[in-house]
């Protein structure tokens, strides 16, 4: 591939997300903007943002890299992202808006009167923030290496550069907008070049002729386990992911929180139509591409691959731009909730606290990515996905649905959640992708099961805990606002 | 079951928010309180099983007629199309069915709860 059709689509979207940036920034003034752009964001802006934040470089490059590995067990991956979406509107949406908090340690410790739950619950907040950035940053130095050819952190350095000066400029506000253009963007950039590519292959005569789908890889298929276990961690990590939740809080009311995540699930899966096209056209065409180890990059390969020339160099230029766009919505998403968990607990919650925590939020993680290698993209974030759920989400669930949690059951179901994945991954990466026993690989069957065991034996031998308040912020948290929402 | 009646006509100045606060503190808001997060919560984990089950039909129709996953449709195999397309209207019916029924539940409290 010719190294400035990189180089060009890189800067291009540097440029349009710091420029987006900084209008936005002639609009936020208070600390309310910087933290929920004044919770005053329409629907359809607010579903593209979130779509923009959510589709990571698991969801852009991840995707296809493994359903070209591993063929219809890898289509769970994008049927799970999008149906954690579907748990979220059921059990999380209207609920957490209506409670008022700007993130999740606000709503844990609002719920419990606790300060101790809500210690707890930043600390875990900013480790799934900081394991989710990591794989961001190596998808961004795959990309580099892939397309331009300079060495690899070059990627995860521009993505953290581009983020912190966007976040500091303009905060939520201007996130919202860059985010939702971002979306936009990586639609494009996946729909065009796949369409160009079935068209022109359909008018060679070839897909008339389709080859067989052949698996590159020789890999045996997933057992039952496997699968279920993916799917425990997909549906129930979604609901707790911090850069998730905090988008909720921009809806204006609790009926227009649970309509924004309708249309979000219809772009999500107008969206995983492609990547998952990309995976069976490179499992036709370019299995290849599996077997030389370079399966993420197949989103980025195939356009030059399979229609070459100037037309090739065009569409690889616009994948790269996606690619980017991914990398630098999902990661600023990201860091503005951090930074707004980081800044309320330790700094005050002042817009100049909030502009340190950010950077902080974004540098932490990029030691990590340049130290560390990249394994399969979606893989690794499958991972963030269960430790979500063995942490946040029995908390998020048992506190809006179940009057008996306590602080102190809350608090021992995220440390044995936090402890048993947390192990499990650490294990896992000790014993290499090779000597993993399955049920380590895939640990959400277990230990999600096992954190909401024990928060709700906590808090049942803890009674006397339950915190006075209780039943009011309960009555907030599910009775509709005033005044009436306009139905429909 | 105690009766709650408001005597005094409600007037117009009133803040509605301190009005929704006084009924949904007392005993009766609290009995409506409780049966609206019942149904809430029962509609959730309705739609939630039924949507499972039908994720978990799909490989088992797939495992259960081995014939299925080899048909092809324009070139591309049944079982692509099934696990790769076929799941996402599922989602999106689900979920508009969920909110068409929550926001009843609500309307329903609201008439029992805030305008007495």
């Amino acid at each position: 591939m010719n190294p400035a059709v990189g180089v060009i689509a890189l800067v291009l979207v540097s440029l349009a997300t710091a420029a987006i940036g900084f209008y936005g920034l002639r609009i936020s003034r208070t600390t309310g903007d910087f933290y929920v752009a004044s919770r005053t964001v329409k629907p359809w802006w607010n579903a593209s943002a979130i779509g923009g934040e959510y589709l990571s470089a698991a969801s852009f490059l991840g995707v296809a890299g493994l359903i070209l590995l591993s063929g219809t067990d890898a289509l769970w991956f994008p049927v799970g992202y999008t149906a954690g979406y579907l748990m979220l509107l059921l059990f999380v949406a209207a609920p957490l808006r209506r409670s008022g908090a700007y993130t999740i340690p606000d709503f844990t410790e609002a719920r419990l009167d606790s300060r101790a739950v809500r210690r707890v619950t930043s600390v875990v907040v900013v480790v799934v923030g900081w394991l989710y950035i990591v794989p961001q940053l190596h998808g961004a130095a795959l990309t580099i290496r892939i397309t331009t050819g300079l060495p690899a952190w070059v990627g995860s350095v521009a993505v953290v550069v581009v983020v912190c000066l966007t976040v500091v400029a303009g905060g939520m506000r201007s996130i919202t907008f860059v985010q939702a253009f971002q979306f936009w963007l990586k639609l494009t950039a996946l729909a065009v070049p796949v369409l160009f590519i079935v068209f022109t292959l359909a008018g060679d005569g070839s897909a008339a002729v389709a080859p067989a789908v052949v698996n590159p890889t020789g890999l045996a298929p997933a057992g039952p386990y496997q699968n279920i276990s993916l799917l425990v961690a997909l549906l129930f990590g979604t609901l707790g992911l911090p850069h998730v939740l905090v988008r909720f809080y921009t809806n204006p009311d609790g009926h227009s929180a649970r309509r924004t995540t309708l249309i979000v699930l219809g772009l999500l899966s107008v969206f995983y139509l492609f990547p998952t096209a990309y995976g069976l056209v490179g499992r036709m065409f370019a299995p290849e591409l599996a077997r030389s180890g370079q399966a993420d990059a197949v989103v980025l390969l195939l356009p030059g691959q399979l229609i070459g020339g100037t037309a090739g160099d065009l569409l690889s230029a616009l994948v790269v731009a996606g690619a980017f766009a991914a990398f630098l919505s999902t990661t600023s998403g990201l860091v503005v909730s951090l930074a707004g968990v980081i800044s309320q607990d330790v700094l005050g919650g002042s817009v100049r606290g909030f502009r340190l925590a950010a950077v902080v939020s974004a540098v932490v993680p990029l030691g990590f990515a340049v130290m560390t290698d990249s394994l399969a993209l979606a893989g690794s974030v499958g991972l963030v996905f269960a430790f979500t759920a063995s942490t946040v989400c029995p908390v998020l669930l048992l506190g809006i649905w179940w009057r008996g949690l306590t602080d102190a059951g809350a608090i021992a179901g995220m440390v044995t959640g936090g402890v048993l994945c947390g192990g499990a991954m650490v294990w896992g990466t000790v014993l290499g992708a090779a000597g993993t026993p399955f049920w380590l690989a895939q640990p959400a069957a277990w230990t999600v099961p096992a954190a909401f065991a024990v928060t709700v034996l906590v808090s049942r031998a803890t009674k006397h805990r339950i915190p006075r308040t209780m039943s009011r912020v309960m009555t907030r948290l599910h009775t509709p606002e005033r005044p009436l929402v306009t139905e429909r | 079951m105690t009766r709650v009646r408001v005597t005094a006509p409600r007037s117009a100045s009133r803040p509605a928010r301190e009005s929704r606060e006084a009924a949904e503190e007392s005993e009766v808001g609290q009995v409506f309180v409780r049966s609206l997060i019942r149904s809430q919560l029962r509609l959730a984990l309705v739609v939630a099983i039924d949507f499972m089950l039908i994720l978990c039909a799909f490989p088992l129709l797939l495992a259960a007629l081995p014939g299925l996953a080899e048909t092809r449709i324009a070139g591309i195999p049944f079982d692509w199309i099934l696990l790769g397309a076929g799941i996402y209207p599922v989602i999106g019916l689900s979920a508009w069915l969920y909110i068409r029924t929550a926001a009843r539940n609500e309307a329903r409290y609201r008439d029992l709860a805030g305008d007495e």
